[in-house]
């Protein structure tokens, strides 16, 4: 068949599918919508003809434009984000978290290790954790837990002071998760760097404020998120070392396939951690600053910590 | 001449989708991609700016100046984590930016970007800027993209590392066709003393439907590159090559 035969025969189909697919695009649904599929298909296996026959550049680029487009409505995914959102709770995310324990346990000895080591420099050597805190640090320390400042449910009295600290932490505490998870694709040494600086100054701050500030209102306020806050940071440690850890020893995959490879895993453990520190947010705005009693805040915070040891010991189990 | 160096070079990628056929992408390459970033960068400030302004100071009036912080605050945090990832995964497949400039996100399988994909991309975003510039005041720590560029110059695919992990490329949304002028066809068809590959079929059916766009002297001198096969340099190698698209074209 001649390549003028072939336009002569098929352009009014093309025309059609033009046609369908231009107002499909625009959202409307045309007669004969549900046709599209085996349209697409003809279009396809005319491309198919039309290279294989080596006609002119213009017949087969116009081809090639139509199957883009079309092959892009056809494509495109419905989402069923609640279903979703249950199966990730219950069985996804811990099943991620699980599925990788060794390097969970590896990036909490980074996290944590560091946080005691200066919890307890705190009454050893105090010079270590001024250091890290520096100046400015040691005097916000002072202001908010200090022996003789004002209790936290006080400096929060203004209305809707609540909120703007919750808002602060969203932006400030989740955007931390992600600049861990991010900056592991630079061989894990940027979510190394994090976790033990984070690891460092919470543990000085800790420490400091147990020393010579006012233990009881700083642990009263921090006891209630730290479990969501602390366990969600290194969980996005774990997402990046997952990076990392790719590019280090991709295995026997090249290695921006091994880094496909691993982002993949990483994608659960990410958006988890983002929700927990969310869930932190929230409850750091809203509960742990109001003035309740010590008992309470305390009872509230360990059952947190230990709904993260059942949640994490016990859903996304694989049988076998 | 479609040796491995061309192919490496060429911007226009084939890509084999389920339905057995093989589609061309033009992927995208920094420059323009660079001014879409720009681009989104400005609309995110003038749109959280005056969202602020709004939104903040409506929060603020009624319910106090925390309040309204506070809203600013979640305001910048969706704004630079979570616009990119909420236009690329939709139906556009491209931010504002990339779509003023044409381009578009797809796998590199050639289909629309999942959620997922697009959360990795635009997250490792942080990475791709690197190294830091240390800035003045509200621009704090500004991104070179460094990493980015060089990543990009370094793959075939022009991806970034947020492409590559995500397995994404950006693309130009449509092609642009080439203008075309045939000129009428040749009085005689002449058979090529040859079999031709199929790319330089393709570029003698170019020649014959570009041939209008170009003055005389012009047609002569592309035409004298193919005096190998026409035998001929000047007017007469011009007239072969034409005979030969004519036969090209009638062949059955």
């Amino acid at each position: 068949m001649r390549e003028s035969d072939f336009e002569q025969v098929r352009v009014q189909a093309w025309q059609e599918f033009d046609q369908l697919v231009t107002a499909v695009e625009k959202r409307q649904t045309p007669p004969g919508s549900h046709e599209l599929p085996r349209r697409f298909r003809e279009v396809c296996a005319d491309l198919a003809l039309a290279t294989h026959r080596m006609y002119r550049g213009a017949t087969v680029d116009r081809l090639n434009a139509l199957v883009i487009r079309g092959y892009k409505l056809l494509y495109r995914r419905r989402r069923h984000a609640a279903e979703g959102l249950v199966r990730f709770v219950a069985d996804t995310f811990p099943a991620a978290v699980r599925a990788d324990a060794r390097l969970f346990w590896l990036c909490n000895g980074v996290f944590w290790l560091p946080l005691f080591l200066m919890l307890g420099m705190a009454w050893i050597e105090l010079d270590w954790v001024q250091a890290i805190l520096g100046p400015q640090g040691m005097a916000s320390m002072e202001q908010m837990y200090g022996k003789d400042s004002d209790s936290l449910a006080a400096m929060r009295d203004e209305f809707g002071s609540n909120f703007a600290m919750f808002g602060h932490y969203i932006r400030n505490n989740i955007g931390i998760d992600f600049k861990i998870f991010a900056s592991g694709i630079v061989a894990g040494l940027g979510t190394m760097f994090y976790l033990i600086y984070n690891g460092l100054a919470i543990g000085a701050a800790a420490g400091y404020v147990s020393y010579a500030g006012n233990p009881t209102s700083f642990w009263t306020f921090v006891v209630g998120h730290s479990s969501f806050e602390l366990i969600g940071m290194v969980i996005s440690g774990m997402a990046g070392m997952k990076l990392g850890l790719a590019v280090l020893r991709p295995g026997r995959m090249t290695r921006s396939k091994a880094i496909g490879e691993a982002a993949k895993g990483a994608l659960p453990l990410i958006l988890g951690a983002a929700g927990m520190t969310a869930i932190a947010a929230v409850i750091e705005g809203f509960w742990s600053a109001q003035d309740f009693p010590h008992a309470v805040k305390y009872v509230f915070g360990g059952t947190m910590w230990a709904l993260h040891f059942a949640y994490f010991g016990l859903l996304g189990r694989r049988a076998g | 001449m479609s040796g491995d160096v061309e192919r490496k070079l060429d911007t226009l990628q084939a890509i084999e989708l389920a339905e057995g056929v093989e589609v061309r992408l033009r992927i995208a390459g920094p420059l323009l991609r660079g001014g879409a970033l720009l681009l989104d960068v400005v609309i995110q400030g003038v749109a959280v700016s005056l969202l602020s302004l709004l939104v903040g100071l409506a929060v603020g009036w009624v319910a106090g100046g925390a309040m309204g912080w506070g809203f600013v605050q979640l305001l910048w945090f969706v704004s630079s984590w979570w616009y990119p990832v909420f236009f690329e995964a939709g139906k556009w497949g491209a931010t504002p930016g990339k779509k003023a400039f044409g381009l578009r996100v797809v796998q590199v399988s050639g289909s629309p970007i999942t959620v997922g994909q697009s959360i990795l991309r635009n997250f490792l975003r942080v990475a791709d800027g690197m190294p830091f510039m240390i800035g003045y005041g509200v621009a704090g720590l500004i991104p070179t993209f460094g990493i980015g560029l060089v990543t990009m110059l370094a793959t075939s695919r022009f991806q970034r590392l947020g492409d590559l992990a995500a397995r994404t490329v950006v693309i130009y949304d449509r092609v642009a066709s080439e203008p075309l002028a045939p000129v009428p066809p040749a009085l005689e068809s002449v058979p090529p003393g040859v079999a031709l590959r199929p790319e330089e079929i393709r570029a003698v059916g170019a020649y014959r439907d570009r041939a209008g766009l170009w003055s005389e002297g012009r047609r002569v001198e592309i035409g004298d590159h193919a005096r190998e096969l026409t035998g001929a340099t000047g007017a007469a190698g011009v007239s072969r090559l034409m005979g030969m698209a004519r036969w090209l074209q009638e062949r059955k």
